[in-house]
């Protein structure tokens, strides 16, 4: 027998079921933690051995293309948990598909343009070359680069925690996204090695923190 | 006058699961159950006459080898709970 409902507890039911789904919120936090430690060490890493001039004997950059497989374990194993699909869910996956994809489109441009653009030289029959006003050291070839490429990054790691952050209303990535643009800012007139220091922080904003915020507020959760 | 309150709607469960349902785009029968602590029995019942109005689409698939039922409102579904909660606020604002 089902119970009959007075129009109080009716409306008291529906405030209550909305609640429920509204409370739900499945991000353990665990990419966050990741990316964050993954390109923060990156960074450093690039930094100390621009600054100190060690070698490391591989490209410390390697550790956050080989992050992408724990990446899917972790995706797929969330991706079995889930049991609601909210509305904003797919525009929010959306913009994190569109930003890996700009990622390794980035990437791709600084591995192969380079390299691209010597051959077209040489095949047009001339070559770049340092030239050194005082004539202290002789000219050398050099490869044609793209300035302060960094900077690219770090506005790129900015957006989808900005629009996350502004989607779900949740201020610390909000925070961490502002952060990234003024670090951006910065980068667009300091060299290389700093720009790998404002990388590092643009990732403690952008990942780390709410990751650790997300992390938190899911132990708890589970604890109560 | 009062609007009579739609009949499927006033009921403690079903009205539970389309309050569950107009905030998401689809649930899984089992976050439904744990959310409205009903038991499997009664949630399929109700969940049943909600599909027979057109309310809910029901969809069985497979995940993992194991049976998956996920439900989602429709568009008959959304209007007949804004009219279920439009009526309702007019008998609660009368009284």
């Amino acid at each position: 027998m089902e119970k009959e409902l007075t129009p109080q507890e009716s409306l008291q039911l529906i405030e209550g079921m909305i609640q429920k789904t509204k409370a739900t919120y499945h991000d353990k936090g665990i990419s966050a933690l990741l990316w964050g430690t993954v390109v923060t060490i990156a960074s450093l890493v690039t930094y100390a051995r621009i600054q100190y001039d060690f070698k490391l004997g591989f490209d410390i950059w390697l550790v956050v293309l080989f992050a992408i497989i724990p990446q899917i374990i972790i995706s797929i194993q969330e991706k079995r948990k889930i049991k609601i699909r909210k509305h904003d869910d797919e525009a929010i996956d959306a913009v994190w598909i569109v930003y890996a994809i700009t990622i390794f489109g980035l990437v791709a441009y600084q591995n192969i343009v380079p390299a691209a653009t010597s051959s077209l030289l040489k095949a047009d029959g001339w070559q770049m070359m340092k030239h050194y006003l005082d004539a202290s050291k002789p000219d050398e070839i050099i490869t044609p680069f793209a300035p302060s490429f960094s900077s690219i990054f770090i506005l790129i790691y900015a957006f989808p925690t900005f629009i996350t952050g502004l989607v779900k209303k949740f201020k610390p990535m909000i925070i961490g996204g502002i952060i990234s643009y003024a670090a951006f800012i910065v980068s667009l007139y300091t060299e290389t090695k700093y720009d790998m220091l404002l990388c590092a922080l643009a990732a403690i904003c952008n990942w780390l923190i709410p990751g650790f915020i997300l992390r938190r507020r899911y132990l708890k959760k589970l604890a109560c | 006058m009062f609007k009579q309150l739609d009949p499927i709607l006033h009921s403690q469960l079903r009205l539970a699961v389309m309050s569950l349902l107009i905030g998401v785009k689809e649930a899984e029968f089992i976050f439904i159950k744990e959310s409205t602590n009903s038991t499997a029995g009664n949630l399929s019942v109700q969940i049943q006459k909600l599909k027979d109005v057109g309310y809910i689409d029901v969809n069985k698939k497979f995940k993992d080898n194991y049976p998956l039922t996920t439900c989602k409102i429709t568009k008959k579904g959304i209007d007949a709970f804004e009219l279920y909660v439009k009526n309702l606020q007019e008998y609660l604002n009368v009284k």
